[in-house]
């Protein structure tokens, strides 16, 4: 099946413009500031049941007409901040296909009537953030942004914002923060960005493979889309594995139309080396991990939004991080518990405290100098911050801990009787 | 989330200052288990020393990031120099500004701190809270009166702290009172009365001192009439010493040379008009509401009366109420009025004037009103006939469109309160005109008698008010100028410093009653050591007419003694059969027969009251206001305010006045002074606390970027700014808070006092 979103892996130099151009590029652009209202649009979009690609997986069209009627300036940001462990999608798309990423900010941007588009690209890709802007002058240039879209009385500016590498402004409203030259930390939501956002005002806030998609939906309707993955989930999406896998990498396939196995075994060639597979953390370092030793089934299901709910975890952006049998599952949650110490912004305390408390206790055990108490105290500790903290990010650092808790204790307990980790003796 | 908390927090309350005060530490001993899960040696460790500030010193380990103070200062006192830096566990605070923490609240900060990382440099490690004893107290500095309690361990004052008055300071108190009181216990403070021998003050004892200055009154009198006698009270002193100090002159010796006004720039303030209209009783600046219109004519409470801002923003910022700022410059009220409006400097009376006539040209006067109390409206109304508002607009350099909006929402508020400051008050020598205009525009649109309703004057000091009413005034005697000028024989000055307030000649007699040995006590011929607010009791009455009752926290120093003794001491030499054992005794006396202040006896001044205790963000979810019982601990209540007449006599009618506005023709307007204040000043107070000192500015002189592009006068440069026989150098700040031609010079710094505002000046680059 051809690629939808990772075109660039079908057509060669996708990056230049003028290729772009002779695949149909702009074309949907073009039809829908010239034949459709921006209401229209919206509709189209719903339609299609294009959900969000961040991880949440909320409807973009719906995003879109939560704005409140007759507030402007309303804003578009594009949020590039993809710093998930195990995420490498976005930097893909807007190294090597920046144009169908602009094309869906303008038509997104002018389906909300927003005169002022920002891409947060996160400050680690400065290469990705010289595709853009490339790609933002080209298409300038060529009338696609800028004063006067196409001839039409519709404007866009887009500004690419460099982000200075915080994680946390991965979330929307921490990102905001960050973009009007504030600390990046998290709001208090309610009030959503749809109503309060940038600047206090009426904001959209999309990822950048999300915004890929609306020119697809565009170019060949919401029927078309829709017919593609589940009712549920619509549409394609692109996998990013990574870990002991042969061939890590993206791979592209429609929601439920591939499994686990089909994942890691067909796209990815299989464990590295020929190794048992021990367990898979299906959104980079935010899903509570899955293993096949806990429960077979899991390898089968065909993934979709919905999908690892039944297993207690989640598919999220989609970053599949496959752990081999010789891994420490102490040492790896050890790392991620770490790198959420290191990434939490301070703000609500429970994460603050509760991300150096887990991290200190991991440490203790992963040495060989914990108690067997400690195993029910770390994880009482993220028990403790579960749905205490403003935004997920608190959240997701108990992942790590609870997950690997649940299917793994046994480990653990070895971790402290053994003095010392097994797989590094 | 107690656990959370603590698993950075250092354990060192035994040395930490909040320890016995600090809510974290009640919370753990009210709900935490007594061991904790977390091993002491994983504790996160930070800086313990960061000085944040001139005044507060920052201990990183401490901090629970709670963000309390960095939303006080954002959301409160609307200085944002406090923020965070870095993130996760090593989310720190860090002052934003230069010079650092700059904010004139940030004491405050300490009280709201949740744990001991916001501390006091003064106070920090000390002592501890519970040896520390709380006297209730009135602050002394400016004319708010924010009520305090002085922490007095061991015969010193360890720290001041605010003391919770909803209707005055809420809990807030600016930096100045909260630091500035080293002069209490200083070294420098007088101890026993001094008598000059030949060329020198000698040691004397207080027998000899008190007959010395009663036989000098006594012969002055008789060999040149009373009225050579002349007594300067400063505003300084409280209602009690203010009282004995006129009853002394009025009945004792027959003398109406009296004045208070020392160091003013001048004299006319419209004494009479807070008399007449005066703000209503139950007036809250702290909770005025969108029916209210607050107009700030001529005031810059940031420098001169920082609470009253702090509360002006808030009313404006959580209860909607409209704010309009009219001055001659840009001060930082103005950045939260609906109307901030920038007049003439010495054309206040024009804005006024403007005002009013568009309120009658467009029929908004409040016609039931004028019928039922104002006797002379149409007479009024001729007088204003020529000056229509473009005229007026024209002269004040105020849009017409502006003043005929400004009028607008002024006659048709439900409200009107008029706070007028120094700069108004004192403009253009004492324009009679801009006073009459207050009082005209209060007039015409009914806005007098009610709560809510009338005049607040914005006085220097914290008894000025009191001084007023006890007639401490040049009616029918000399002004200060004369009295400094040597036009009275004996001079006995009060708590006032006339010889450094400009120039000064030395009478044949000179008594002077101070804490320190001030520029004029080194003239005297007799030094009486007074005592400071700190160690007696007393009234001070504030801005708004509130009478409120300070109590004593330290032993006199040396052998000083309060003012009241002194006076009855002088007086009993002089024959009179005054009987005052202290100083309750006196204001019985007041409260008998003064009509202002009847009834205010110190029994009823400490009278418990409760208050309600306003409900606002979402701290509160009942949204019911809360009553809190002012002086549950203290024994002090929230004060009374005596009523203006218009209050209560509802029936008594008043006469408009009309005065023809000071001539201003628009061509002479070249370079002309206009004098603010800072704060920080290099006053007697102030010069006895070494950790404020960074604070006091050095003087400089602000210049209209216009201005100062014609001149060549870059920011930072030194000017040289000379006027009438003065000339002075000065570091220029050229900015868009002045309007072209004027020159802003702040009058209370080093070699800048008693400056004549309105006076023609000449600014050149040295």
């Amino acid at each position: 099946m051809e690629h939808l979103i990772l075109r660039d892996l079908d057509i060669p130099n996708l990056q230049d413009i003028s290729v772009y151009e002779q695949h149909g590029g702009y074309d949907a652009l073009r039809k829908a500031v010239k034949e459709m209202t921006p209401d229209q649009v919206t509709d189209v979009v719903k339609a299609s049941g294009l959900r969000g690609r961040g991880g949440a997986g909320f409807p973009a069209g719906v995003k879109w007409s939560f704005l409140p009627k007759g507030v402007f300036p309303r804003y578009l940001v594009a949020n590039a901040d993809e710093s998930e462990p195990g995420t490498f999608k976005d930097r893909q798309i807007m190294e090597r296909n920046p144009h169908q990423f602009v094309e869906g900010i303008a038509i997104a941007s002018y389906a909300i009537q927003c005169h002022n588009a920002f891409i947060y690209i996160r400050g680690e890709f400065p290469y990705a953030a010289q595709c853009l802007e490339k790609a933002l002058a080209d298409a300038e240039q060529r009338g696609y942004v800028g004063k006067n879209v196409l001839g039409s009385d519709y404007s866009l500016t887009i500004t690419v914002h460099r982000g200075a590498g915080a994680y946390i402004c991965g979330e929307e409203t921490a990102l905001l923060e960050s973009l009007e030259g504030k600390l990046g930390q998290p709001r208090v939501k309610p009030p959503f960005p749809a109503s309060v956002g940038l600047y206090n005002k009426p904001t959209v806030i999309n990822n950048v493979e999300t915004l890929c998609n609306v020119p697809v939906i565009i170019e060949r309707g919401a029927e078309w889309y829709a017919k593609i993955g589940t009712p549920k989930s619509t549409g394609p999406k692109v996998f990013c594995l990574s870990g002991h896998v042969n061939r890590p990498g993206n791979y592209e396939a429609p929601f439920g139309s591939i499994s686990f196995r089909d994942l890691i075994y067909d796209f990815g060639g299989g464990i590295r080396g020929g190794k048992k597979l021990k367990a898979i953390l299906p959104a980079g370092a935010s899903g509570p991990m899955l293993s096949p030793l806990a429960n077979p089934a899991v390898m089968d299901v065909k993934l979709d939004f919905e999908a690892l709910a039944p297993f207690g975890s989640l598919l999220g952006s989609a970053s599949v991080i496959v752990l081999d049998e010789d891994t420490c599952v102490v040492w790896a949650a050890k790392k991620m518990v770490r790198f959420f110490e290191h990434e939490s912004c301070g703000k609500c305390t429970p994460c603050r405290e509760g991300t150096y408390w887990m991290s200190r206790v991991l440490e203790r055990i992963d040495a060989g100098i914990g108690t067997l108490g400690d195993v029910d105290l770390v994880a009482g500790v993220a028990t403790q911050m579960q749905g205490r903290t403003l935004c997920p990010l608190g959240d997701f650092s108990t992942s790590p801990v609870l997950g690997s808790v649940k299917i793994f204790r046994e480990e653990y307990e070895r971790h402290i009787k053994e003095r010392g980790c097994w797989a590094r003796k | 989330m107690l656990e959370f908390l603590l698993t950075s927090h250092p354990l060192d309350c035994p040395i930490c200052d909040k320890g016995g005060e600090c809510p974290l530490q009640n919370l753990t001993m009210a709900y935490g288990p007594g061991k904790s899960r977390f091993p002491v040696e994983s504790k996160f460790h930070n800086e313990k020393r960061v000085p944040l500030g001139d005044l507060i010193m920052l201990d990183r380990e401490r901090c629970i990031q709670c963000s309390r103070c960095v939303r006080l200062q954002d959301e409160i006192a609307d200085d944002h120099v406090l923020g965070f830096q870095a993130r996760g566990r090593g989310l720190e605070i860090v002052s934003l500004s230069d010079p650092p923490f700059d904010s004139k609240f940030s004491g405050n900060t300490i009280d709201i701190c949740p744990v001991g990382a916001l501390t006091s440099r003064d106070f920090r490690l000390s002592a501890r809270v519970w040896e520390v004893r709380d006297y209730p107290s009135v602050c002394a500095h400016c004319s708010v009166g924010c009520n305090i309690l002085i922490g007095e361990r061991d015969h010193d004052i360890k720290r001041i702290v605010p003391r919770e008055n909803e209707s005055v300071n809420e809990i807030f108190l600016c930096d100045k009172g909260r630091f500035v009181h080293h002069f209490a216990t200083a070294p420098e403070r007088l101890t026993t009365p001094l008598i000059r021998r030949g060329w020198k003050l000698e040691v004397g004892s207080w027998n000899e001192a008190l007959n010395l200055v009663a036989s000098k009154f006594a012969e002055t009198r008789t060999q040149h009439g009373a009225s050579a006698l002349g007594g300067l009270g400063g505003d300084r002193a409280s209602n009690e010493d203010l009282y004995l100090f006129q009853k002394l002159f009025r009945q004792v010796i027959g003398s109406n040379n009296l004045e208070h006004r020392v160091g003013w720039s001048a004299t006319n303030v419209g004494a009479d008009l807070v008399r007449l209209y005066g703000a209503g009783v139950g007036t809250n600046l702290g909770a005025l509401d969108k029916n209210v219109t607050v107009l700030v004519l001529g005031a810059d409470p940031e420098e001169e009366q920082p609470v009253i801002r702090l509360r002006l923003t808030k009313s404006v910022r959580w209860y909607g109420a409209n704010l309009i700022v009219a001055n001659g410059r840009v001060t930082k009220l103005a950045k939260h009025a609906k109307q901030s409006l920038v007049y003439k400097y010495g054309a206040e009376a024009y804005f006024l004037l403007g005002v009013i006539r568009a309120i009658v040209d467009e029929g908004l006067e409040n016609r039931d009103f004028i019928a039922a109390r104002v006797a002379n409206f149409e007479e009024f109304a001729k007088s204003l006939e020529p000056n229509t508002v473009e005229r007026c607009a024209e002269l004040c350099h105020v849009k017409p469109e502006k003043i005929r909006d400004a009028a607008r929402q002024i006659a048709q508020s439900p409200n009107l309160l008029i706070l007028s400051g120094r700069e108004a008050m004192f403009a253009q020598q004492n324009d009679p005109a801009v006073a009459s205009g207050i009082a005209a525009l209060l007039l015409i649109t009914g806005h007098v008698g009610r709560a809510n309703n009338g005049l607040i004057a914005l006085y220097p000091h914290n008894n000025s008010m009191g001084a007023l009413d006890f007639g401490l005034l040049s009616e029918g005697g000399l002004s200060v100028r004369e009295m400094a000028s040597g036009k009275v024989r004996a001079l006995y000055a009060m708590a006032c410093d006339p010889a450094a307030a400009g120039e000064f000649t030395k009478p044949a007699f000179l008594v002077v009653q101070d804490l320190f040995l001030t520029e004029t006590a080194k003239l005297a011929d007799v030094v009486l050591p007074a005592q400071s607010f700190a160690e007696r009791e007393g009234t001070f009455t504030n801005t708004e007419r509130r009478v409120q009752l300070f109590r004593a926290a330290l032993k006199p120093i040396g052998e000083s003694k309060p003012d009241w003794w002194i006076i009855a001491e002088i007086a009993k030499r002089l024959g009179a059969e005054w009987k005052y054992g202290r100083s309750s005794e006196i204001m019985e006396e007041i409260a008998a027969t003064a009509p202002r202040y009847a009834g205010m006896t110190y029994a009823a001044l400490a009278e418990n009251v409760k208050m309600p205790r306003p409900a606002y963000g979402q701290g509160n979810p009942s949204d019911q206001p809360t009553e809190i019982a002012m002086g549950e601990l203290e024994n002090v209540s929230s004060g009374k305010a005596w009523r203006s007449v218009a209050e209560s006599e509802p029936n008594a009618k008043f006469e408009l006045v009309w005065n023809e506005p000071g001539q201003q023709s628009p061509e002479d307007s070249r370079q002309y002074l206009a004098v603010a204040r800072s704060l920080y000043d290099r006053g007697t107070l102030m010069s006895q606390t070494q950790i404020v000192r960074p604070r006091v500015p050095k003087p400089w002189v602000e210049i209209n970027s216009q201005d100062a592009e014609q001149l060549g006068i870059e920011n930072g440069a030194r000017v040289r700014v000379s006027f009438d026989s003065r000339v002075i150098e000065l570091t220029a700040r050229v900015d868009g808070h002045v309007p072209p031609d004027a020159v802003l010079i702040p009058s209370n710094l080093d070699g800048t006092a008693a400056l004549p505002l309105g006076a023609r000046v000449k600014v050149e680059k040295v």
